[in-house]
């Protein structure tokens, strides 16, 4: 992980303190100076001769490893912390400050070209675990970084010392370049070592790494007695000895990595040097600057490839670690997934709630939870499952809405969200971020669950103990997790819809009151409710064997038998079936014993793939009887409507009786009298009888009119002329229009206007029109006395009549009160006429209205469907 | 006979019951005129060469009672028998209050007519020698 480097100094960037982080400087610049102090020393001490250069040149080193450990902006503190340590370590040696200074600048130069070009061409500056990494680490701070360096060095020094410039810069090249080359990788081993020697490395592996300290010390320690105190070592090759602490070497280098191998590596120079100190009392032929050349050459030859080595196993090591990993993750997709197919959806939930823990402990995490996004109260996650590694403390309440609204938005995205610490959210989301430092989340991953390109809830992984990098495979892998268990989510609500819908259906079913049955393609019962099945048992069928029969045939039979309706109601089922036709409706009787009941049924298409018809069938008995007793109850009171309208007319009846009455018995008595004449004036005897036989005509058409109103009986629908309707109630009216002083005028249309009706109801209707507005105008002066009624052809299907009078009009708004029923403004009368109008109206398909005249009085108006027009 | 020269007028707006009376004044010896309506009598004038009036009650325009007011006011003193299609108390009371010798209602027998009548022509009678004598 790139950021690791800086974690020495910036673990925990969300405690944000301020004075701590300074407080960390602080420190490691102390720690910086007092390395380079000692370093220093440590060089001049470990220069063999004391006039010869060091084998190894410690402070270069150290400020290298700090370079690559620190930010860069930081970078001047360390070295300008170094430099109280370079100033007194020099105290020693009487140099002008110039110089003291001039050799700082030499050694800053080469830690900073060492860093730079690390951090420039390394993937990981501080890790040595890859081949090309070391090779970066070689080329650049090994062999580049002392020699260019060494030049500005080399100058100083071989003024100051007066030898050799070439000399100069070769001794120090070397030097330098072997203590970058053990030193770096040992330091920056030890300071990151907290990364990968955590709680969770096994006990072994301390044991293994004690084990090898103690052989290299071991050996160490009988290689220097021997050296020391034995016999002499091999003349002109006083190292040969150090070739047994190589299998040591390679030990560390195999076992434990990089870092491991710059450690015994650094173990060996050490060893060496103490050795060739020793060595020279031993006593030997080389002298000691070429001596100290051969030592550093020996080294460098062997860690080089030792480096190289430790890279190749450790970059093998991961990669197979990786692998091993990848396949246990397999392992458990494939367990998951296996147990997540063909799961009963009742077990769905004990399965996830088990899987996301075994997640948790895989993953080595500190909690898991799984969201189920609720479609109800928008679009929301809410924790369905969560799991929680025994020492962390369980989820506390949430709302992801709210306490995460970016990464929530993100989920419903599809996007996953990931997280090593909270600092790497994007600035618009700093509520997320804020919650998660709250709650004290290190490191998180949120995936979403997606089946069906629909999404179904999220995964969160969290931990809150360490901090956790989220690498894109294992991202892949956790959304292939998140698949799996929302194809189960999808498969449990799929099942749990259909379960559901079955239960529906079969308690609509239930409910129903009407009987119901479901008919197949071919017309054969498929299902049938409670009420079916108890109908059939009523009536002496069997119940169960319904199903499987054909409702077709039952039709059929019946219609063998003569039934009536059962031809009808077969062609109709049929119809429906067949789907030419939408629906059907009958409503037919069935005799049985001298009652008669009714029913209804309705066949209505099932919409199913493989046709079929739903036909829903209810007893009708008491409706048809509660409609036949209103039918009846309705022509009663029009008839005594109507009776009632007679007696407001008798006057009026009585003088149209009359007038015929008087004239017969005036010219049948006159025709008596010339009888007894002599001789009998016979024209003027035929006169009589013929003025006789017209009045006597005259009344006949009174009776006949009188009878047609007052006549009692079932409503019948003809076509008729309302001209000539309106024109006999006129008659019935006129001498009581007389007596009222009123005239009455007919502007009728030309044309007949035909409906269709009951002459009776309508004449009924226009009586009780002309009636009111007689009575309307009661109350006004005589000579203004006047009603119009006017009939027209609107259109082609409708047909106006309208009654206009002349008397006091409506009451502000009260026009359609006056066709409720009861309602009156008059002292004598029910308030019936009106009301019954209105139904008589209506039920002719017509409607009927009133309103005022604009200047006097009012006007009614009613149409009807012309004759033939009526739909129905 | 006895009604030779007297004059009956008719006035009512049924041609069938004006024929009829008509006729059977004729066949008793009276003269008739008859009228369709109040304003057709009135338009004649000349009421002193009639006997008698015979005026239905209910017309359209003018009815009798109006007439038999008009006659009043203007101090034609003529008898007036009134016919009726309707059994109407209050019309019969205020018809004979105003000096009516009868009110018929329709129908009636001619007896019943002829005796009205017979007073009317009597009670014009006695008004005329009244007058004559005065």
């Amino acid at each position: 992980m790139n950021a690791r480097g800086a974690v020495t100094e910036e673990a925990s960037p969300g405690l944000g303190a301020r004075g701590q982080s300074a407080l960390r400087v602080l420190g490691t610049a102390l720690l910086v100076a007092v390395a380079y102090y000692v370093g220093a020393n440590a060089g001049f001490i470990l220069g063999l001769p004391a006039s010869t250069p060091s084998v190894l040149w410690l402070p270069n080193a150290i400020l290298t490893a700090t370079l690559l450990l620190t930010p860069v902006k930081r970078w001047w503190i360390y070295l300008l912390a170094a430099f109280p340590a370079h100033v007194a370590s020099k105290f020693g040696a009487p140099l002008p400050p110039v110089l003291v200074l001039a050799l700082f600048a030499t050694n800053c130069s080469e830690a900073l070209v060492a860093a730079v070009c690390v951090r420039r061409f390394s993937d990981a500056p501080t890790r040595f675990d890859t081949l090309r990494r070391v090779a970066v680490f070689i080329g650049g701070a090994v062999l580049i970084a002392p020699f260019v360096s060494s030049f500005a060095d080399a100058a100083v020094v071989s003024e100051l010392k007066q030898a050799p410039y070439w000399l100069v810069w070769r001794t120090r090249f070397i030097a330098n370049a072997l203590t970058e080359l053990t030193l770096v990788p040992a330091i920056v081993g030890v300071v990151t070592a907290r990364s990968s020697w955590g709680p969770e490395t096994p006990l072994r592996r301390y044991i293994e790494a004690g084990l090898l300290a103690l052989a290299m010390t071991t050996v160490g320690a009988v290689v220097m007695e021997g050296l020391v105190h034995g016999p002499s070592a091999i003349p002109g090759a006083p190292y040969t000895p150090l070739v047994t602490l190589l299998p040591f070497i390679l030990w560390a280098a195999v076992r434990f990595g990089p870092g491991g191998a710059s450690l015994s590596l650094l173990c060996t120079v050490l060893l060496a040097i103490v050795v060739s100190v020793h060595g020279r009392s031993v006593a030997t032929a080389m002298p000691s600057a070429d001596s100290v050349t051969a030592l550093q050459i020996l080294l460098f030859v062997v860690a080089i490839p030792f480096m190289c080595l430790a890279a190749v196993f450790d970059e093998r090591r991961r990669s197979n670690e990786a692998l091993a990993d990848r396949l246990r993750f397999e392992e458990l997709l494939v367990r998951l997934s296996s147990t997540f197919v063909h799961l009963p959806s009742h077990e769905v939930e004990t399965a996830l709630e088990t899987s996301v823990a075994q997640l948790g402990e895989f993953l080595g995490l500190d909690r898991v939870t799984l969201y189920r996004l609720s479609r109800d109260a928008g679009e929301e996650f809410a924790v369905a499952y969560t799991w929680s590694a025994p020492r962390v403390r369980p989820l506390p309440r949430v709302n992801p809405r709210k306490d995460f609204p970016w990464i929530h938005a993100q989920l419903l995205r599809e996007r996953p969200v990931g997280f090593s610490h909270p600092g790497q959210l994007p600035p618009e989301a700093r509520t997320d971020a804020e919650t998660f430092r709250r709650r004290g989340i290190r490191s998180n991953l949120s995936i979403p669950m997606v089946a069906g390109g629909r999404i179904l809830g999220c995964l969160a992984f969290v931990t809150v103990t360490v901090e956790r990098a989220w690498p894109d495979e294992l991202v892949q892998r956790l959304r292939l997790v998140g698949e799996v268990f929302a194809n189960a989510l999808a498969q449990q609500e799929a099942e749990d819809t259909v379960r559901a819908s079955e239960l529906m259906k079969s308690a609509i079913l239930a409910s129903l009151k009407s009987d119901v049955a479901v008919l197949d393609r071919e017309g054969v019962i498929v299902t049938v409710n409670d009420g079916w099945m108890r109908f059939e048992r009523e009536n002496g069928g069997a119940p169960e064997a319904c199903v499987g029969t054909s409702y077709l045939d039952a039709w059929r039979h019946a219609a063998d038998k003569d039934v009536p309706h059962a031809a009808e109601a077969l062609a109709g089922t049929q119809a429906v079936l067949d789907r030419s036709s939408a629906s059907f409706a009958l409503e037919y009787a069935c005799r049985e014993s001298g009652y008669e009941r009714w029913f209804a049924i309705s066949v209505v298409p099932l919409n199913v793939p493989g046709g079929g018809a739903v036909v829903s069938r209810s007893e009708i008995t008491e409706r048809k009887r509660a409609e036949l007793e209103v039918q009846l109850s309705r022509q009663e009171l029009a008839h005594f409507s109507r009776v009632s309208m007679m007696g407001e007319l008798t006057a009026s009846l009585a003088h149209e009786l009359n007038q015929p009455l008087t004239g017969i018995l005036a010219n049948a008595q006159a025709a008596l009298r010339f009888l007894d004449a002599t001789p009998p004036d016979l024209s003027e005897i035929r006169a009589i009888l013929s003025d006789i036989v017209d009045d006597d005509k005259r009344a006949g058409e009174v009776i006949r009119r009188l009878r047609g109103l007052l006549r009692k009986e079932d409503v019948r629908f003809r076509a008729l002329d309302l001209n000539v309707l309106i024109r006999d109630v006129a008659k019935l009216l006129t001498s009581d229009a007389v007596i009222r002083n009123i005239a009455v005028r007919l502007e009728l249309a030309p044309d007949p206007v035909l409906v269709s009706g009951d002459s009776v109801q309508l004449q009924q209707v226009v009586l009780n029109l002309l009636l009111n507005a007689m009575e309307a105008m009661a109350e006004c002066a005589e000579d203004g006395r006047s009603i119009t009624v006017r009939t027209e052809n609107t259109d082609v299907d409708a047909v106006h009549v309208s009654v206009q009078d002349a008397g006091t009009g409506f009451h502000q708004g009260t026009q359609h009160l006056v066709f409720e029923p009861f309602y009156t403004t008059k002292p004598s009368g029910m308030g019936m006429g009106l009301a019954i109008s209105k139904s008589i109206i209506e039920a002719h398909g017509g409607l009927i209205w009133a309103e005022d005249n604009s200047i006097a009085g009012a006007t009614f108006h009613f149409s009807l469907p012309t004759a033939g027009a009526r739909s129905e | 006979m006895t009604n030779d020269g007297v004059i009956v007028a008719v006035i009512d707006d049924d041609p069938s019951v004006r024929r009829g009376l008509s006729r059977l004044f004729r066949s008793r010896g009276y003269r008739v005129e008859t009228y369709a309506s109040a304003r057709g009598f009135l338009e004649r004038g000349d009421y002193a060469r009639l006997a008698c009036l015979v005026l239905d009650v209910r017309m359209p325009g003018q009815t009798g009672l109006d007439l038999q007011d008009v006659l009043t006011v203007g101090g034609h003193d003529l008898p007036i028998v009134f016919i009726t299609g309707h059994g109407d108390v209050p019309l019969e009371v205020r018809a004979l209050q105003a000096g009516a010798v009868d009110v018929l209602a329709k129908p009636f027998d001619d007896e019943t007519l002829f005796s009205a009548v017979e007073r009317a022509v009597a009670k014009n009678r006695a008004v005329r020698t009244l007058g004559e004598r005065r």
